[in-house]
């Protein structure tokens, strides 16, 4: 039984292992860096884009500036965020206890409610305005407040709120809580408020964060209901100045960052992002 | 069949050291078991000889071959996995034949092998089943099958029994052992089973921390425990601590006792303090009547708890040594209540110590 | 007189136990009206009112002209292209989202590329309508970046390429289908167990057999329901393209019917609305089907 490895020769054997061990194949790289491409470069192009045009002279954050000088930029970035809140605000009173009864004394309601979940996709947004709008028309009071937008986008933001109180729910042990709290002596609705809420907490600002996306980023409904959001100046300013319309394009892009910013730091990035792209 | 050599592995993760300078030999048609608690590296040192990890240095000789350089899938070891190792999207049969497929064997030759195997593992009515139509126990056997197919020079099985009830278990641990005698294939087995490496094994090396702390078969393991680690993890040992009394008759004196240890390894100074290693089923107990003193080589101990095992009754007892655990059978411990004071008597050939 | 009470009370309960169950369940049924007649109002109604009015002229006679109007020009070419569309992107970011969402989890690659992706995938699949249409504007357009780029180099694209055509605008759709689709099937390829690919690595297989004979047999259902997912999402898609100035696609023709612009048959918006339900019910239901197939296995 001969003394084998010595030092010399283990340390060659351990580099080789080493490479052999984390190389990663041509084959996955190229299309690692495809896709890297398909993503930063239209952002570049923006960015380009947005600071070329500009006269000899001016600020090459002129177009930036224009849209910033004007009043309209102002009122319909403010338009669309509080018609954001206000969806996230009938959502919540809508949704949290509905999803809390029927978990709680309905469960046998889970499968219609999934169905229910379903539905805004099968009914997207400019085929829910044809069914919608001769109904509006006749509630003229409603039909001009840019509130109905905020109750039609609820139904966009169904899905997601739905799916992510769900999952929330799911997660604690509902019943036993509940019970817990009982027998202690609290009240249905100081239970919910208390107990299951904070629980929740994760939950209800992932699916509120998602819902400001979609609501922010609405442009089907709103076009044609004419109202002035954000994405329907965008639009507006954008057909007619396209250097103006990429600026623009470069500040939603820095606001969806942002709001995919904060729901990846409440570590659910992933899933909860991917159901948001299936409203446009 | 095979030789396998292991040869000073080592691999850490980060600044975690899985493998500490491993060596390991494996005789031709032998059956060797890693036993070891979790993270003592048994399974990281067979994944290492089956491909799956490098290590950071050392050899693995296959026949006095380096294997190292050799991918995961040219190395033609066959290796059972703990569970989910079957193809879901094949039947119990194109499973087994799949590595002959790989190997672009005729249809008839796989379709003959898949049924050899099958029925050696005692399943050659399921071979149209698919995995999610079998019990846990089918499917490891269906997934032994399929690593045998190929006419492996190695078998490698990482804990395959560990996902599977405790019945299924001591079936199936017979089944491997027979499999393996009858095609006498060189075998690699880690588990944290003792009983089950003991039972079943010609050698068994127990690990811990990256380490093999003992090597050999299982009576040697089992009667002749090396290290206090190997001693507390196979079987159960009371510990007692005394003094040596005289280094060359080997007699120490723990307690009121002065006991003789068999061991010729026995190499300790008089005046040092030893640890001494005995069995359970080593010691027996007598009852006492009221008063009365034990003889002469017995000394008195207080019954201080009964646990039911079914053959034997675990008994444990306060004595001038410690606390003592001793396992009789169970008609006799009907006997017995808590605060009963009995005699107690080692088997003083049955003493180990450990070697420092 | 005592005790015979408890008996006549327990009697009394017991024969109205079952009764006061269900009168607890309407109680508790009550709990989500809200919500049902919320959905109701916003929702289920509205389409009611337009699977019926699609069959209505506008004076509310039953008609089926609608729906034949749907089958003379130019709606079977906006059928044609919106499918073609769907199709297109559903395939490209599909296929490609398939092979980055292998390529990121090898385990061979640097820890930070999947937070990376994943992270920016969630990012760019909501970038998706106006502010997309105008990003690739200033990209592919006639005096985008990349054209540009091109020009210097020698090559022009234009006139033949166009944002507006079938393979510019499915280009523009990659950027939310891609990330979608990395997203979705990053979980289905971790659902491949580790020790398949041992076991077939053992038994010698290379990779390329492995992904023959058991990677893609087991995946495949799962592949072609997220690209059939993809489809939807695509055929419902108006925003991005209405911002590229693309015109014949059916979401943007029922748009214009609504606006009033064409105005040639108003209740045709109905019919056209009704064609994309039935469609998109269609891709569920295939959908669904493929999921089913594909959970016998990653279980």
């Amino acid at each position: 039984m001969a003394q084998v490895a010595t030092v010399a020769e283990t340390r060659p054997s351990s580099h080789r292992f080493r490479r052999a061990r984390n190389r990663v194949p041509v084959w996955h790289l190229t299309w690692l860096v495809l896709a890297a491409l398909v993503f930063i470069v239209p952002i570049y192009s923006v960015v380009q884009f947005s600071l070329a045009g500009v006269q000899p002279g001016q600020s090459p954050f002129h177009w930036y500036l224009t849209v910033f000088d004007d009043p309209m930029f102002r009122s319909s970035f403010w338009l669309s965020i509080q018609i954001s809140l206000e969806t996230v605000a009938v959502s919540l009173v809508l949704m949290v206890p509905t999803v809390f009864w029927v978990h709680l004394r309905l469960p046998g309601l889970r499968p219609v409610m999934d169905l229910i979940s379903i539905l805004p996709f099968v009914v997207p947004p400019i085929v829910l305005v044809v069914g919608l709008l001769p109904f509006l028309e006749k509630i003229t009071w409603l039909f001009v407040r840019p509130e109905v937008l905020s109750l039609i986008y609820v139904i966009f933001a169904l899905p997601f709120l739905y799916r992510a109180l769900d999952a929330g729910l799911r997660a604690i042990d509902l019943r036993t809580l509940v019970e817990a709290a009982e027998s202690l002596g609290a009240k249905l609705p100081r239970t919910l408020l208390r107990v299951i809420l904070p629980n929740l907490r994760a939950a209800i600002i992932g699916g509120s964060l998602l819902t400001i996306a979609i609501a922010m980023g609405e442009y089907t409904v709103a076009s044609l209901l004419e109202f002035s959001t954000f994405s329907v100046y965008t639009y507006t300013i954008g057909t007619s100045t396209a250097y103006e319309g990429v600026a623009l394009s470069f500040i939603s892009f820095i606001f969806v960052w942002g709001a995919m910013l904060g729901l990846y730091l409440l570590g659910r990035g992933g899933r909860n992002a991917a159901a948001v792209a299936i409203t446009h | 069949m095979a030789t396998i050599e292991l040869r000073g592995l080592r691999r850490t993760f980060g600044s975690v050291v899985a493998l500490d300078s491993l060596d390991l030999d494996v005789h031709s048609g032998e059956f060797v078991s890693l036993l070891g608690p979790s993270g003592c590296g048994k399974t990281t040192a067979l994944r290492i000889v089956a491909g799956f990890e490098w290590p950071d240095a050392g050899e693995v000789l296959v026949n006095g071959r380096d294997v190292l350089g050799q991918p995961a899938n040219k190395r033609n070891m066959g290796m059972v996995f703990q569970a989910y190792s079957l193809f879901p999207n094949m039947t119990a049969q194109h499973n087994v034949e799949f590595g002959l497929r790989v190997r672009k064997e005729s249809h008839e030759k796989r379709a003959k092998r898949a049924r050899e195997l099958l029925e050696l593992v005692g399943l050659g009515t399921a071979m149209d089943r698919y995995p999610r139509q079998l019990s846990g126990g089918q499917q490891q056997r269906v997934a032994l099958a399929r690593s045998l197919a190929i006419e492996p020079s190695v078998l490698l099985l990482d804990e395959p029994l560990s996902a599977l009830d405790a019945k299924v278990r001591v079936q199936l641990r017979e089944e491997v052992r027979r499999v393996q005698l009858e095609l006498g294939i060189t075998t690699l087995y880690v588990t944290h089973d003792q009983e089950e490496a003991l039972s079943i094994s010609d050698r068994v090396a127990v690990m811990s921390d990256g380490r093999v702390e003992q090597f050999g078969t299982p009576a040697q393991i089992y009667n002749g425990p090396r290290t206090a680690f190997v001693a507390n993890f196979v079987g159960t040992m009371n510990r007692l601590e005394g003094t040596v009394v005289s280094s060359e008759d080997r007699v120490v004196r723990c307690g009121p006792l002065m006991l003789s240890v068999p061991d010729p390894t026995f190499n300790h100074r008089a005046g040092e303090t030893v640890e001494l290693f005995v069995r359970p089923e080593d010691i027996s107990l007598e009852l006492l009547s009221n008063g009365n003193k034990p003889a002469p080589g017995l000394f008195d101990g207080r019954v201080t708890s009964l646990t039911f095992l079914g053959p034997v009754t675990r008994v444990g007892l306060a004595t001038d040594l410690g606390p003592l655990l001793a396992d009789v059978s169970s008609a006799v411990a009907l006997g017995l209540a808590a605060d009963t004071v009995v005699a107690v008597k080692l088997d003083s050939t049955a003493l180990r110590s450990i070697a420092r | 007189m005592a005790l015979a009470e408890p008996g006549i009370r327990s009697a009394v309960l017991v024969g109205s136990a079952p009764r006061k169950r269900s009168r607890s369940r309407r109680w508790a049924l009550l709990g989500v009206l809200p919500f049902f007649a919320y959905i109701s109002v916003f929702l289920l109604i509205p389409t009611g009112e337009l699977i019926v009015g699609a069959f209505r002229t506008a004076n509310g006679a039953f008609t089926l002209s609608n729906i034949s109007d749907i089958f003379r020009a130019p709606y079977p070419q906006a059928f044609e292209f919106s499918l073609e569309l769907s199709g297109l992107s559903a395939l490209m970011g599909g296929v490609l989202g398939f092979l980055v969402a292998n390529a990121v989890l090898h385990h061979g690659v640097p820890r930070f590329v999947r937070p990376a992706f994943v992270s920016f995938s969630g990012m760019a699949a909501n970038f998706a309508g106006v502010p997309l249409g105008f990003a690739y504007i200033a990209t592919l357009g006639t005096l985008g970046v990349v054209t540009t780029l091109l020009q210097h180099l020698g090559l022009n694209i234009y006139p033949s390429f166009s944002l507006q055509g079938l393979f510019g605008c499915a280009l523009v759709y990659m950027y939310f289908q891609l990330p979608l689709m990395i997203l979705l099937m990053i979980p289905v390829i971790e659902g491949l167990r580790k020790e398949w690919r041992e076991s077939a690595s053992n038994l010698g297989a290379s990779s390329f057999a492995f992904w023959r004979y058991v990677g893609l047999p087991v995946v495949t259902p799962s592949l072609l329901g997220l690209m059939v997912l993809l489809f939807g999402n695509a055929f419902s898609a108006y925003a991005t393209a209405e911002t590229l100035g693309v015109s014949n696609l059916v979401t943007i023709d029922i748009a214009n019917l609504i606006n009033g612009d064409i105005s040639i048959n108003p209740q045709d918006a109905y019919a056209l609305a009704l064609a994309m339900i039935v469609i998109i019910v269609i891709t569920i239901v295939v959908y669904a089907l493929l999921q089913r197939r594909a959970s016998r296995w990653l279980r």
